[in-house]
């Protein structure tokens, strides 16, 4: 019987450390207005529920609307908290059940990036009947009752990736799609543009089967190994998503007299690409906007009740050589960390 | 013989007990076995309740319960605006139940499998092609336009349990026939279900129809927004489940092969047929839950379920079921998933860090099998001890 209490007792210390070593902007002890329409002073939960905390793009959004948090918070004179709730891995299901947990525990508003838009639109609608707003960023369920959206225009973004792969091919070649979680509709979307825009402009361009797996680095490196073999022919890699230029397998395996790849995001892992003339070029994704922007927008639109764009289009710019500099810099600003210091030094790309 | 007073001294406490045994029970064989005094009964009273396995789970979910109620904090429930806990609400209690049921009710089957020393690995992808099966053959009804509610329900369910039901025997027949590890062949059919979804559904989510989201979706008239139909059918599973394995012969068949295989077999016991038949409970199950969890979520997609496989084994382990066989019980798994969902919860409700997350579940649940562990040991001790006890009052000679 002691041991059974004592045991109860560990279980209740290791619980406390989980709570010790919970994020400042979590709030204390979880009192929240459970309205809509906060008044001055009082705390607005915020619940934020990306597609994967393995996903290093989803915790530079975290760190984004933190940022925004504090700086609205100080502006509004409202707490403005952030409750990050995202799953380790992708799972709809999971993302559903973080919904409903958000309502019944007093969240004023719910973001979400959606990892299956048909699975999580039930919850979503169930949510804003509840009175809690939701608003995606990333990836969008545009059929359900959200108030808005923030997050690349995918069909513009595929259409970018393609111009620039097919530029640096010179119309011609073989290309692989590299495309993560096929059940993604952003993903998706970006796929079928890339595909469309290959089709009218660069119609010498052949495609081999497009390449679906696990977003996670690790997974997405060897996806991109695995076709190498299998077909040795490829000559260009459209990457919708960034995942294998996060980490550093690709960069002794492909070499960038045979192989072009231009890809999504540009993260600091994937500067040495471009550095390496692997990448050329990459269609970036602010995502730290992901986060910041969208927690803007929720304060003008929840908090200060004014009239806001349903669809909020992100601009992604193109990260070359020639901008590289620039653009570490920006990813510094955010509070990234990783960045190589060469391209953090003012006179990068101008000493050749 | 006459007794001296060291003899006195040296038995005091088991003279007057044979003499209140003698005089008490005069018609008592050889004065065994005894009845214990008033004061004994509320001890084992005591030792009656907590000699059930399931009790150490009860106290580990009320605990977590009582901690989740105090420290969870509250908010202003914006329809009547009162202070509402974060978690003891209608809705939170629901919702936990409901997230628990899928889990739940697979671990039932699941049960089954370990208790005969077995162990099935493709409860997830079991899941998730019931689940896409179903929605590709209702879209086709959609299509061919046989919309009634009670047709599609029921063609729902029937597929789900269908296809479960042949996953179960495949799973079965390849581990009796091909006397290979049920470890290597669930692992096997844990790819290839899961490549079947995804080539069927060529990687595209299928929605599910209205009728068949509005079934599992109805609330039976409870307020609150809160869906009871995966709860009842949680609590109805788990009671036929316990009753099946405990009360029924075919049941105890199971017991009686994960106890001992040679020995069950020696005693003519079917034994392929008890194999074959915990592999069919589990398939059985699954598509039960992927019935629920596709109806209630809407869509079926080749992702799903993904992973599941290990939260439905942590469950019935947690629920007291060994791993090496015989022992296991479908209520105890049941709550055994209830413990892991609200570790799970806990994280959010209690607001933790939820990068942390994957550390706090794992190392929650091994102290969760402690102290389940702890109580069985402890069990295990009594009964080894009033044995002894009972085989010392049947030794001890009359004066």
């Amino acid at each position: 019987m002691k041991t059974k209490f004592l045991a109860a007792a560990l279980c209740a210390a290791i619980l406390a450390v989980g709570c010790s070593s919970g994020s400042s902007s979590s709030g204390t002890g979880g009192s929240t207005a459970g309205s809509t329409a906060s008044t001055s002073g009082k705390t607005f939960k915020i619940v934020m529920i990306a597609k994967s905390t393995s996903n290093p793009v989803f915790p530079v959004a975290e760190q984004g609307a933190k940022d925004a948090a504090k700086e609205e918070s100080k502006r509004t004179g409202d707490n403005i908290v952030i409750d990050w709730e995202t799953p380790a891995d992708e799972d709809a299901q999971l993302q559903a059940n973080y919904i409903n947990q958000a309502v019944t525990s007093g969240a004023n508003c719910i973001l979400i990036s959606c990892s299956d838009a048909s699975k999580l639109t039930s919850a979503i609608n169930h949510a804003v009947d509840s009175g809690v707003p939701v608003m995606c960023f990333d990836s969008d369920d545009a059929a359900s009752k959200r108030f808005a959206y923030y997050g690349t225009n995918d069909t513009h973004q595929g259409t970018q990736i393609m111009d620039e792969l097919g530029k640096y091919m010179k119309g011609t070649g073989t290309v692989a799609i590299l495309a993560g979680n096929q059940n993604a509709p952003n993903l998706q979307a970006r796929v079928k543009a890339v595909q469309a825009e290959a089709a009218a402009k660069f119609p010498n361009i052949k495609f081999v089967p497009v390449a679906y797996h696990v977003e996670t680095p690790d997974d997405a490196t060897k996806k991109v190994i695995e076709y190498m073999h299998a077909y040795p022919n490829i000559t260009g890699w459209a990457m919708v998503g960034g995942w294998p230029l996060f980490a550093k397998g690709l960069l002794t395996t492909l070499d960038p007299k045979k192989v072009v790849v231009v890809a999504g995001d540009a993260l600091p892992a994937e500067l040495e690409y471009v550095d390496k003339g692997i990448a050329p070029a990459l269609v970036a994704q602010p995502v730290y906007d992901w986060g910041y922007q969208s927690v803007k927008l929720i304060v003008q639109s929840q908090i200060e009740h004014k009239q806001i764009q349903a669809y909020n289009e992100m601009v992604n710019p193109i990260v070359t050589k020639g901008n590289l500099h620039d653009w570490a810099e920006k990813l510094k600003s955010w509070g990234m960390t990783g960045i190589d210091p060469k391209f953090l030094d003012p006179n990068y790309g101008k000493t050749k | 013989m006459t007794t001296s007073g060291n003899e006195n001294k040296t038995k005091p406490a088991k003279q007057p007990r044979k003499s209140f045994l003698k005089a008490k029970s005069p018609k008592d064989p050889k004065g065994a076995p005894r009845k214990p005094k008033p004061a004994k009964q509320g001890k084992s009273i005591f030792r009656v309740v907590f000699g059930v396995p399931e009790v150490s789970l009860v106290i580990i979910i009320l605990i977590m319960g009582f901690i989740l109620a105090k420290f969870g904090g509250t908010h202003t429930d914006f329809q009547t605006g009162r202070s509402v806990s974060n978690f003891l609400n209608t809705g939170s209690i629901f919702n936990l139940l409901e997230n628990t049921s899928y889990f739940a009710i697979m671990a039932v089957g699941s049960c089954a499998v370990i208790v005969t020393a077995g162990i099935d690995l493709s409860v997830g992808s079991i899941d998730c092609l019931a689940g896409v099966v179903t929605a590709i053959v209702l879209q086709k009804m959609v299509g061919a336009h046989m919309t009634g509610s009670a047709e599609m329900v029921l063609v729902a369910l029937a597929v789900c349990l269908g296809v479960g039901l042949l996953c179960g025997v495949l799973n079965g027949l390849a581990t009796v026939i091909l006397d290979v590890h049920p470890f290597v062949i669930t692992l096997g059919t844990l790819w290839i279900l899961r490549g079947l979804a995804f080539i069927v559904t060529r990687a595209q989510s299928i929605g599910m129809p209205q009728q068949v989201i509005n079934f599992t979706q109805s609330s039976l008239g409870l307020h609150g927004g809160v869906q009871p139909i995966p709860v009842i059918v949680m609590i109805v599973i788990s009671i036929f489940g316990w009753i099946y394995m405990a009360k029924t012969p075919a049941g105890r068949r199971i017991y009686a092969v994960g106890g001992n295989l040679e020995a069950s077999r020696y005693s003519g016991i079917p034994v392929s047929k008890v194999l074959v038949g915990v592999y069919v409970l589990s398939g059985l199950t699954a598509g039960i839950a992927a019935f629920l969890s596709t109806s209630v979520y809407g869509a079926a997609a080749s992702s799903d379920a993904t992973g599941y496989e290990l939260y439905v084994i942590a469950a019935t382990v947690v629920g007291g079921t060994s791993l090496l066989g015989g022992r296991g019980s479908a209520i105890g798994a049941v709550l055994g998933a209830l413990v892991i969902e609200m570790i799970r919860e806990s994280i959010s409700i209690l607001h933790l860090d939820s990068n942390y997350q994957q550390i706090i579940v794992g190392l929650a649940i091994i102290v969760a099998v402690v102290i389940d562990r702890a109580g069985a040991n402890m069990r295990q001790k009594q009964m080894v001890m009033e044995q002894a006890k009972a085989r010392e009052g049947a030794a001890t000679p009359a004066s």
